[in-house]
């Protein structure tokens, strides 16, 4: 168990509904894309190994749901993230209006040690869409957000078509490596479970 | 399985017994006042109100399309949500067999079941207004009559729920499922969602209800396939008894350390379940939460963490589901009061899942899963020595899973017998039978089913006295119900079956449920005492 310590670096995934945080995990993870929506409920757990300067490491992603009713249950799943990745759909203005709602909604609740340099990653996604001819968010304008909350680093995506993901993982994955090694990473208390072994009656009787 | 919760290949339209429906249903036909129990308010009391819904629906008819949790087909942005294109002034959705509706008191609709919401608004308005004139004159809405249609009121609050069908069901199965879809609505956002209309009356609830269409269409679907859904009794799967004893002490085993309530369940059916001290779960929302679970295709991805309410153990607060697949039917979820408790649920999981695995737990359900439950086929006579009830050849086959199934040549079983559903009061669960050869279709089964209901509602009428049993024949079979203290059977014969003969072979069948019991029902042990 105390093996998790070093290795695990924990991810948020973060935005409005339907802006396909689950589908670029899916697409990370399992190389995998559907055209079929399915709601998050709560929190989606997933892990991934990454290998970064010949250590392996495990991304511990949090896929949240952005659905409304969500939004003020995030608490426990915010703490001890090592990063934050904020997704937006570039075809939607209100998806990347809200960017600033969730960074700080983030910050608040987690209440990281340093949030100045809280690693965030950006990522405007669904650029397959139309052709790009149905965007409303330009890439300039996305840039000049990210580069007034700290120089966030941004990336253009398409969970669709398998574009720019992987390079956008590799990116979250070393900002929190640096987040890690910086700050004591979360290790949640252990409740003793240890007396498994006890034999208990379950009353069938047979 | 038969009850499989997806049936997307029936869209045919199901035949009742209904005359071939006309323009006005809601039209001039003078209802028959007739005496409805519960201070029901029937049709011709409140006739003008009818007039005011004739504009509104008219012409529904027979045609139901049963929902399907994964429509593929329809590429809707809210999978489950069908029709999305209609609204009461399309012929389709006039047509529909059984509305569902759910409105706040301001008349902003929340859910429909057919069509979008948002378009539905006028009709919203006119149901709300519809409850609030009669509410103001200190009666309370509860049913309308209006030619083959219902229309069942239940006002919760500052939320209204409708249901306008015309399946012939009783006012009280129907008023039940309005009460499961308000509970599923507790499911999701807890009765605090009450003070969002206490601050705002024209709060608008549909945002909040993002990305459920699935839950509540599948619970809808589940009316007419899930006898749980009016019994009021949750069902297991059949296992062995040693192997529910392996899965039940592990369970308990983690709920001894601070987890609520651990909970494994095979699709609807429980393997084994354990609360902390005192805490008791109820089948409803047993049956609420299963079916939040098992319609949220996004819990199957992955291990997964979400609030849930159990609206019979506390309606107000959430608690924190962990929620996790072992298999495509097989699931866990472990409940806990903690909303940080994800990394202690998450090893819970893993040393459950270590034990179900060294004690082939899994296996012997995907066995189970195959092999089915009581076969109708298999009723042994009945013991006249007082012999054990044990496993042995009256057991049921999960010693002998190779056994081949004649499956078409057996035309039910002992007297014309069908199908039967045993429920324990004690045991607050039910027993259903496999469903025999002249019942193997889904239309047939949902007939059945509704007839079942029927028989539930007259058998529990309040104001009528327990009833001991009813033989009821018609066309489509001999339906008998036998009420104890201790149990309810509802058995259903072929149409020609003779009297005294299903009257004996019902006693049959409560012997065989007592020999089997040990793996049929999860006895003793755990401290559920609703
Ligand atoms: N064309 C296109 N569609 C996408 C892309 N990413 C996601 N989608 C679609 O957008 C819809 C929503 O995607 P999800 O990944 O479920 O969205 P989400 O952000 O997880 O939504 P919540 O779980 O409700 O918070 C789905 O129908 C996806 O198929 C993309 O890059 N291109
Ligand atoms: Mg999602």
């Amino acid at each position: 168990m105390p093996s998790r310590r070093r290795t695990l670096l924990k991810v948020i995934i973060l935005g409005d509904s339907g802006v396909g945080k689950t589908s670029l995990m899916n697409q990370y993870v399992n190389k995998k894309f559907s055209n079929q929506y399915k709601a998050t409920i709560g929190a989606d757990f997933l892990t991934k190994e990454v290998q970064f300067e010949d250590r392996l490491f495990t991304l511990q992603i949090w896929d949240t749901a952005g659905q409304e009713r969500f939004q003020s249950l995030g608490v426990a799943f915010y703490r001890g993230a090592d990063c934050c990745v904020l997704v937006y759909d570039v075809n939607s203005m209100k998806s990347f209006e809200n960017l600033n709602n969730w960074r700080e909604e983030f910050l608040i609740q987690a209440n990281p040690s340093d949030p100045e340099n809280f690693p965030f990653v950006v990522i405007g996604n669904k650029i397959d869409i139309d052709g790009g001819n149905s965007r409303v968010v330009s890439e300039k304008k996305a840039r000049a957000w990210c580069a007034s909350k700290g120089n966030i680093p941004y990336y253009e995506t398409s969970a669709k078509e398998g574009i720019n993901v992987e390079e956008a993982f590799q990116c979250i994955a070393k900002n929190a490596l640096k987040s890690g090694e910086e700050e004591e990473l979360y290790l949640p208390d252990t409740i003793d479970v240890g007396n498994s072994n006890q034999q208990r009656a379950t009353g069938c009787e047979c | 399985m038969n009850n499989s919760i997806s049936s997307s290949s029936d869209a045919s339209p199901i035949q009742f017994n209904l005359p071939p429906l006309s323009l006005s249903l809601f039209d001039a036909e003078p209802s028959t006042p007739q005496e409805e129990p519960n201070g029901v308010v029937h049709g011709s009391s409140v006739s003008h109100f009818e007039d005011s819904i004739s504009n509104e629906i008219e012409e529904m008819s027979i045609r139901d399309h049963p929902p399907s949790v994964s429509n593929d087909s329809q590429t809707s942005w809210f999978p489950g949500k069908r029709h999305l294109d209609e609204d009461d002034a399309s012929i389709s959705w006039r047509k529909r067999k059984k509305h569902f509706f759910v409105l706040s008191h301001s008349g902003k609709p929340i859910y429909s079941r057919y069509g979008d919401e948002h378009k539905l608004a006028g009709f919203s308005a006119t149901l709300q207004a519809i409850i609030s004139f009669v509410e103001n004159g200190g009666d309370r809405v509860k049913l309308v009559r209006a030619g083959k249609h219902q229309v069942v009121f239940l006002v919760k609050g500052p939320i209204y729920l409708v249901c306008i069908s015309c399946t012939e069901e009783p006012y009280e199965s129907l008023r039940r499922q309005l009460d499961l879809i308000y509970g599923q609505m507790i499911v999701i956002l807890t009765k605090s969602v009450n003070r969002c209309f206490e601050k705002n009356p024209k709060f608008d609830m549909t945002s909040l209800l993002g990305g459920t269409d699935t839950v509540f269409s599948s619970l809808i679907h589940s009316f007419c396939w899930n006898p749980a859904t009016f019994l009021h009794a949750y069902t297991c799967l059949p296992l062995a008894c040693a192997t529910r004893q392996a899965a039940g002490a592990i369970l308990q085993d983690v709920a001894d350390s601070g987890v609520l309530f651990a909970i494994l369940m095979c699709r609807h059916k429980v393997i084994s379940l354990f609360g902390a001290q005192k805490a008791s779960l109820h089948p409803d929302d047993m049956l609420l939460l299963a079916n939040f679970v098992m319609s949220s295709e996004s819990f199957r991805t992955s291990e997964a963490f979400s609030p849930v309410c159990l609206p019979r153990y506390n309606p107000l607060a959430f608690l924190y589901a962990y929620i996790h697949y072992f298999d495509d039917d097989t699931y866990l979820m472990l409940l806990t009061t903690s909303s940080d408790a994800f990394y202690h649920l998450k090893d819970c999981r893993i040393r459950i899942e270590t034990v179900l695995l060294k004690s082939n737990v899994l296996d012997e359900v995907k066995r189970s899963l195959f092999d089915g439950g009581m076969h109708i086929e298999d009723l042994p006579p009945l013991s006249h020595s007082g012999s054990s009830p044990h496993l042995g050849q009256h057991s049921l086959r999960l010693d002998s899973p190779e056994r081949l199934r004649e499956s078409n040549s057996s035309a039910g079983g002992a007297a014309g017998l069908w199908h039967f559903i045993y429920r324990s009061l004690y045991l607050d669960q039910y027993v259903s039978s496999e469903f025999s050869s002249p019942i193997n279709t889904h239309q047939q089964q949902k007939r059945l089913y509704r007839a079942y209901q029927k028989l539930f509602a007259s058998m529990h009428e309040k104001g009528i006295g327990p009833h001991k049993t009813q033989f009821k024949r018609d066309e489509n079979y001999v339906l008998l119900c036998w009420v104890t203290q201790d149990f309810e059977l509802y058995a259903a014969f072929d149409p020609l079956a003779d009297k005294a003969s299903a009257i004996k072979t019902c006693n049959r069948v409560c012997q065989w449920v007592k020999d089997v019991e040990s793996e049929i029902f999860l006895l003793g042990g755990s401290p559920f005492s609703w």
